[in-house]
């Protein structure tokens, strides 16, 4: 029998300040996939994404996770498997390392702790300095802290990603680097992501024919 | 037990001679301070005549009418009567909490009237029946000033704690939704606002119990000595009120926040912040981030 998808966002609507933002969207995420999910700017795919892990009520149909439907108290739980990566990064006071670590405190890490080695060499990849551990995450530049919320991201081993543009604001290596890795990690471990993103050359080059044009289903955001 | 000797509110007992009895005439020589004042303003065009009259006579009708109604329910002698002004006089503290704070959410007043009433009648109570040993439990002589200390602080205690924990959830909701999105519980996301909170809100009293004696007499215990109580009772009983307005604060302020958490998260560990509504200043700030 094939395996459930591990996110199925289903006939998804949304609704904000008394507004219909997202009506009837739906996506689904298989391990190793990329869907690129597509619309008007300032159409509601944020809301969207924030409201396929919880984080925004929705008003009407079911986000299943590997074919379950979420309960309340699983939130925290499914975000660490499918890991949102919001557009602009909001680190928390404190170093790069804590940034990192931050997450392997709360109670669903079960114990596992940051492997500093691998943090290391995945901001390498990435092309963030992997000597500057120690310093203040909030004095890298944007596009760095960027790249630094994916490798917390990352740092989960997350079953997937939903990225929201990752690479606005990145330079074209920059960009590379993180299309690179997502597509090896997608063949090396299975890693699913959707993507959001404005960019249509991207969205063909990360998913293929995988796009998902949510135009239909955007009804834009209050401003 | 402190002997109950010497009474807060009215005159009795006194140790040594006793109060100078201040009557009308009294009264009106300290009216002439204010008139000083008002006539300074004048002297120096500083525009504050109207406001200090103003104020001036506020504070002589509150007074007065505060005179009347202690002395109608200290005459009463009635559990029920003392219990409902209590009630009363914790929801204006509750009020006049959220009306100082810059933001708002649905059910904040409840939550802040509510939070005091605990506070306010648990902190009175646990001082007067098990410090004191007030007989009976609700004298109004002794329960009533004590409340109000109680309240007072709590209330600066509960309008700070808000104020903080409202304006860091309202300007780093992306933060918290960071924390949130990577594993975070409710909870875990929210720890660092609250601890801040609830410190800010504990600030005042920590402030003014490391200077108590050295910088400030406070009013209470001045009162007393005016009164002609033995300054040694007054300082056991100053201390016991610091304590208990150490632990008002604390318990106004945790409370509050808690209150302010269960509204604005939900039980899918996410951040209802679209539910805080900046008020004047706030609105500004928000707009500018």
């Amino acid at each position: 029998m094939e395996r459930p998808p591990i996110l199925e966002v289903d006939a998804l609507s949304v609704a904000l300040g008394g507004r219909e933002v997202v009506v009837g969207a739906s996506f689904a995420l298989r391990a190793g996939a990329r869907v690129a999910l597509v619309g008007p700017s300032g159409g509601g795919k944020s809301t969207l994404l924030r409201a396929a892990v919880g984080l925004i009520p929705a008003a009407s149909g079911a986000v299943r996770f590997q074919g379950a439907p979420v309960t309340a108290a699983d939130w925290p739980r499914v975000r660490r498997r499918v890991v949102l990566v919001a557009q602009r990064p909001a680190l928390a006071a404190g170093t790069v390392r804590d940034a990192l670590a931050a997450p392997f405190r709360y109670k669903s890490a079960g114990g596992a702790s940051l492997d500093a080695a691998r943090a290391a060499s995945l901001l390498a990849r990435l092309g963030l300095d992997p000597d500057r551990l120690d310093d203040p995450a909030r004095h890298l530049s944007e596009g760095q802290q960027k790249r630094l919320a994916l490798a917390r991201a990352l740092l989960l081993d997350p079953d997937a990603l939903l990225l929201d543009e990752p690479t606005t604001g990145l330079d074209p290596a920059a960009t590379e680097r993180v299309e690179a890795l997502l597509v090896e990690l997608g063949a090396a471990s299975g890693l699913a992501c959707a993507v959001v993103t404005h960019d249509r050359a991207q969205a063909d080059r990360l998913a293929g024919a995988d796009v998902v044009d949510l135009s239909p289903h955007l009804r834009g955001s209050p401003p | 037990m402190i002997p109950p000797v010497a009474p807060l509110a009215a005159a009795a007992a006194p140790v040594k001679a006793g109060a100078i009895h201040l009557g009308p005439l009294d009264l009106l020589a300290a009216a002439a301070l204010v008139a000083l004042a008002g006539a300074l303003s004048v002297a120096l065009r500083l525009g504050l005549l109207p406001k200090l009259a103003v104020a001036a006579l506020r504070t002589v009708v509150q007074l007065v009418l505060l005179g009347q109604v202690l002395t109608w329910v200290f005459g009463l002698d009635s559990p029920v009567v003392v219990l409902l002004l209590m009630l009363l006089m914790a929801v204006a503290a509750g009020h006049a909490a959220v009306g100082r704070s810059s933001r708002a959410f649905p059910g904040i007043l409840t939550g802040a009237v509510a939070t005091l009433v605990v506070t306010g009648l648990a902190t009175t109570f646990a001082v007067t029946t098990v410090i004191i040993g007030v007989d009976p439990w609700y004298e109004p002589q002794y329960v009533v000033p004590l409340l109000g200390m109680v309240l007072g602080n709590a209330l600066t205690g509960v309008s700070l704690c808000l104020d903080a924990l409202l304006e860091s959830l309202d300007l780093r909701r992306d933060v918290v939704e960071m924390e949130l999105a990577h594993g975070a519980t409710a909870w875990e996301a929210a720890r660092a606002p609250l601890t801040d909170a609830v410190r800010r809100g504990m600030i005042p009293i920590l402030n003014s119990m490391t200077v108590v004696g050295i910088v400030s007499l406070p009013g209470m215990m001045t009162g007393q000595i005016l009164q002609g109580a033995d300054p040694t009772q007054a300082i056991a009983y100053q201390i016991v009120v610091m304590f208990m307005l150490a632990a008002a604060s604390a318990l106004g302020s945790i409370g509050v926040a808690f209150v302010a958490f269960r509204r604005l998260f939900t039980a899918g560990h996410a951040l209802r912040a679209d539910l805080i509504r900046p008020r004047g200043a706030a609105r500004e700030a928000r707009r500018r981030s």
